[in-house]
């Protein structure tokens, strides 16, 4: 998206005001006097006023909105809007106001270059979460006018459901008790893959990571244990409550590097599986349930 | 939100920048006083606001000092020094952004007031320094607002540039063009300080300030020869009455009108009164016109309708007087021979003696007096206090002293032996500066000398102090050449110059009016605009300035890479045809496409194509060629 001169609004700030009543002011009295140089002092204001309008609408059109998304988060945890912005031209652009709400952070753009903000989005509840108009403002050069404009995300934003704090461990530990905790030393037990985000944090090789610089995951090729099979119709209750749980083991599962099914009710049976798009696939039909009746 | 030292000394500076127009206009006192203030304010809320108490009790006191300067009379001077003193006091409580913004902009006001009471182009020049520093600080203002770094000052300086660059057309257009009003809707308040310069009274040592004051007064261009040296009296206020000290008081307002015959051939000339804030206007002696805005009185001079509180521009002509006012009633009479009683015995009995001695000739009696001048007095301004007989002192026992002390004496001795007299104070003399040629009369010209009423012949000028020091009066003397620094002679041309350029200023910049407006566009045969067109023109001109600007905002919008640009062009040129290129479309592909709809441009299409892939992905060095090309190529009338 494209942010072009009919995206961009400019209004005075207050203060824009206040500067064009001093200026007027400055003018009427000019006139009056017939005092030529009061005359000029004041109409530069008036102009260079006009012209910071200009450069105020400069700084916003032209920006290239290149994509904005987030990775899904427990509800209640603030969503990280990443929105990536470029520009074409050579006018650098700095200081743009990126804010939802009252929450807002600082873009700059180089010209001829790209440039990306994170801006915090509260949650309160699974499912998608429609993030509204997000607002890219700029009241420079002068703070006598503020450009905006509005953008939206092309698609809706994930919010996962909240994973109970303190779940009991997985339905089958008890019985089967072959079940083995994971190694997490040793390096030849596993395999390494570039992090990626949402990898749960257990899983970062940190030794390696410090070895090649950047975040290095520990994946199991043919995940250890045997698999867990997570029923919603196996939980006794409360609707949000065993949404809650579930999403709990299914992170569980996950973190002990298992093997592990998800069924809802009124949907096919998700895995078994793991990893982190099965991960995503099970939070995903979690944070997608309807809402319970009567509620 | 608050802003780090750096931005708050940036203030600091812009305030500083603003203040120093205005303080140059200000008396020193009161300037030093303001900055004293500024400089303790600034310090003393550096790290922390001062208690709100304390600055309330500072600020009644900047008002109560300011006020007491100016001996608690209001006038446009004292409001400018309040202004400054308020301005001194805001930097201990300036915190936050908004604070500092609402400083630049009161500080923005010290520039405009500054034009109050000085409209010249070094004012100007301070003025434009202080709305860039005020500008820059603002952009400082929005960065620090904005969250990222403040650029450097040359950056902000470079963008100031350019907004008022971009505001320019339209700040000119309106300049130019927004309706002047004829008389102002409401008066300019005078100022509280009254200026050294011409009075209704004048008593010795008045004048000494002014007579050291080398600005310039007036400036006449005559249209045809100007007088001799010998000629040039600039006619002001006109004296009858003495108390011993003091001469004072003009003719009264209902005395008949003088009538003057004329002895020779009269001066045509424009004059250009720099503001004096009296109503006097010192024309040539003797005026014969009365221009419009102006009247004659009685004693011969002319005074403005308004006092001149700014440059104005005369349009007047003048005659060598003869027959001035032939004959004199009583009360006039008397008026010009009352002399206060038991002062001065010794210039009393002198003046019998000669009256006797000549048998009441008065050609007799004046040609003694000069006589008498002439042997026994001599020029100085440097003149000994005189005692409590001021025209026997200086007579008989200083005998030292200037144009008050001798147009005094003069009259008194002519009263004395029964002719009438009086004093007339103006202007004597005047320079020619080469450049320009245009004559300038300085305040440091200010001159009194003397009439004395001759039965058939009217009031006839009698300068004694010319008669001892004619090269002092007429502007002969070398060292009197402005510009002059001891006996060095090299900054005189610079001085020329300089006041040339100030004519200048004063004729295209301050002497805009609603009149000269009217005649704008006399160049084009329109020898009157009226309100309407004038506006009509206003609002051309503003669109066609804000078409400029918004020029150059589709311009920043626009491809900055000439080749993409071309290339672009060329995509447009093709939507006519309904072949327009889709964003995502590669250039190559797009040939293709176009190739198979059109076959006849398929060959050189593919081929530009081709180029402009190697030039953009690939070093090539026929970039400008290629350009070229792209440019001049067109798609064929109709292909289908």
């Amino acid at each position: 998206m494209r942010l072009d001169r009919r995206r961009v609004y400019v209004l005075p700030t207050r203060f824009g005001f206040f500067y064009m009543a001093l200026a007027l002011t400055m003018c009427i009295g000019a006139l009056n006097y017939n005092n030529n140089p009061a005359l000029l002092l004041g109409l530069s204001l008036i102009g260079a006023g006009l012209a910071s309008l200009l450069y105020a609408h400069l700084q916003l059109s032209g920006l290239q909105v290149d994509s904005i998304g987030a990775e899904p988060v427990p509800a209640g945890q603030p969503l990280q809007l990443r929105i990536a912005c470029s520009v074409r031209d050579a006018r650098p652009r700095a200081g743009l106001r990126t804010g939802l709400g009252v929450e807002s952070s600082t873009l700059s753009v180089p010209a001829t270059g790209g440039g990306i903000v994170t801006v915090p989005l509260p949650t309160e509840r699974r499912g998608w979460q429609d993030a509204g108009r997000i607002e890219i403002s700029s009241i420079r050069p002068l703070g006598l006018a503020r450009a905006w404009s509005w953008i939206r995300p092309d698609q809706p934003l994930l919010v996962h459901p909240t994973p109970e704090a303190e779940a009991p461990s997985l339905p089958d530990a008890a019985l089967s008790g072959t079940r083995s905790r994971p190694h997490f030393s040793g390096e030849d037990l596993h395999l390494l893959r570039d992090y990626q985000p949402g990898d749960p944090i257990r899983t970062i090789a940190w030794k390696p990571s410090a070895r090649h610089g950047q975040l290095m995951s520990r994946t199991w090729e043919h995940p250890h244990g045997d698999e867990v099979e997570l029923d919603w119709h196996a939980l006794a209750l409360p609707h949000e409550a065993r949404i809650s749980r579930l999403a709990r083991w299914v992170e569980m599962a996950e973190r002990e590097g298992r093997r592990y099914a998800l069924k809802l009710p009124m949907q096919p049976r998700i895995g078994p599986g793991s990893g982190h798009d099965h991960l995503h696939a099970c939070l995903r039909a979690l944070a997608l349930m309807p809402e319970a009746h009567g509620h | 939100m608050a802003f780090d030292p750096a931005t708050r000394r940036m203030l600091l500076a812009t305030l500083a920048i603003s203040l120093a127009p205005l303080l140059l206009q200000l008396p020193g006192t009161v300037a030093l006083a303001v900055i004293a203030t500024a400089l303790l304010m600034s310090l003393a809320g550096w790290r922390r606001p001062l208690p709100g108490a304390i600055k309330l009790a500072i600020a009644a006191l900047a008002v109560a000092a300011v006020m007491a300067a100016f001996d608690f009379r209001m006038g446009r001077d004292t409001g400018c020094a309040l202004l400054a003193a308020m301005l001194a006091v805001k930097p201990a409580e300036t915190r936050s952004l908004r604070d500092a913004r609402s400083l630049v902009g009161f500080s923005l006001f010290a520039p405009f007031s500054t034009f109050l009471l000085d409209q010249g182009p070094v004012s100007m020049l301070l003025a434009l320094l202080s709305l860039v520093a005020a500008l820059a600080t603002l952009q400082r203002l929005a960065d620090v607002e904005s969250g990222i770094e403040a650029g450097a000052l040359r950056e902000h300086l470079s963008r100031v540039g350019k907004l008022l660059a971009l505001g320019l057309p339209l700040t000119m257009a309106a300049f130019w063009l927004f309706p002047r009003i004829g008389s102002p809707l409401w008066g300019v308040p005078d100022r509280a300080a009254a200026r050294a310069g011409l009075s209704d009274s004048i008593s010795p040592g008045d004048w000494l300030e002014l007579m050291a004051d080398d600005r310039t007064a007036l400036r006449v261009r005559f249209f045809g020869p100007p007088p001799t040296r010998e000629s040039l009296y600039w006619r002001g206020p006109v004296l009858w009455d003495f108390d011993g000290r003091t001469w004072s008081g003009a003719a009264p307002a209902n005395a008949t009108m003088p009538i003057a015959e004329t002895a020779g051939a009269g001066w045509d000339y424009e004059l250009e009164a720099e503001p004096s804030e009296q109503r006097y206007l010192t024309a040539l002696d003797f005026p014969d016109s009365v221009p419009d805005g102006a009247i004659r009185t009685p004693d011969g001079n002319l005074l403005a309708r308004q006092s001149l509180q700014s440059v104005t521009r005369w349009r007047l002509r003048s005659i060598p007087a003869a027959r001035f006012q032939a004959s004199l009633p009583a009360f006039e009479r008397r008026r010009a021979l009352a002399l206060p009683p038991a002062t001065n015995p010794r210039a009393r009995q002198l003046a019998m003696q000669w009256r006797t001695q000549t048998g009441g000739n008065p050609v007799a009696i004046v040609g003694r007096a000069m006589s008498m001048v002439n042997a026994e007095l001599a020029y100085s301004l440097a003149a000994p206090p005189l005692g409590r007989d001021a025209v026997d002192d200086f007579l008989f026992v200083t005998q030292t002293g200037y144009c008050e002390h001798f147009s005094s004496s003069f009259v008194f001795l002519m009263r004395a032996a029964g002719v009438p007299a009086r004093v007339v104070t103006g202007y004597a003399g005047g320079y020619l500066n080469p450049v320009g040629d245009y004559w300038i009369v300085r305040n440091s010209d200010a001159h009194a000398w003397a009439e004395v009423w001759l039965a058939g012949r009217g009031w006839v000028r009698v300068d004694p102090t010319a008669a001892v020091a004619p090269e002092r009066i007429f502007d002969t003397l070398a060292d009197r050449q402005p510009g002059r620094i001891g006996s060095f002679e090299g900054l005189a041309g610079l001085w020329n110059a300089a006041d040339w350029m100030r004519r200048g200023w004063n004729d295209f910049v301050l002497g805009f009016d609603a009149q000269r407006q009217s005649r704008l566009l006399r160049w084009l045969g329109v020898q009157r605009l009226d309100g309407g067109s004038l506006v009509a023109l206003l609002v051309l001109a503003t669109v066609l300035a804000l078409g400029w600007m918004l020029w150059w905002l589709s311009r920043g919008e626009r491809e900055r890479d000439p080749l993409l640009r071309a290339w672009h062009g060329l995509s447009a040129r093709y939507r006519r045809h309904g072949l327009a290129r889709a964003p995502s479309e590669a250039a190559g592909d797009w040939a293709a496409r176009v190739g198979l709809a059109r076959p006849a441009e398929k060959a050189q299409l593919e081929s530009l194509a081709t180029r402009f892939g190697e030039a953009r992905y690939a070093t090539s060095d026929e970039r400008d060629a290629l350009i070229r090309d792209i440019r001049r190529f067109r798609p064929g009338r109709d292909a289908s």
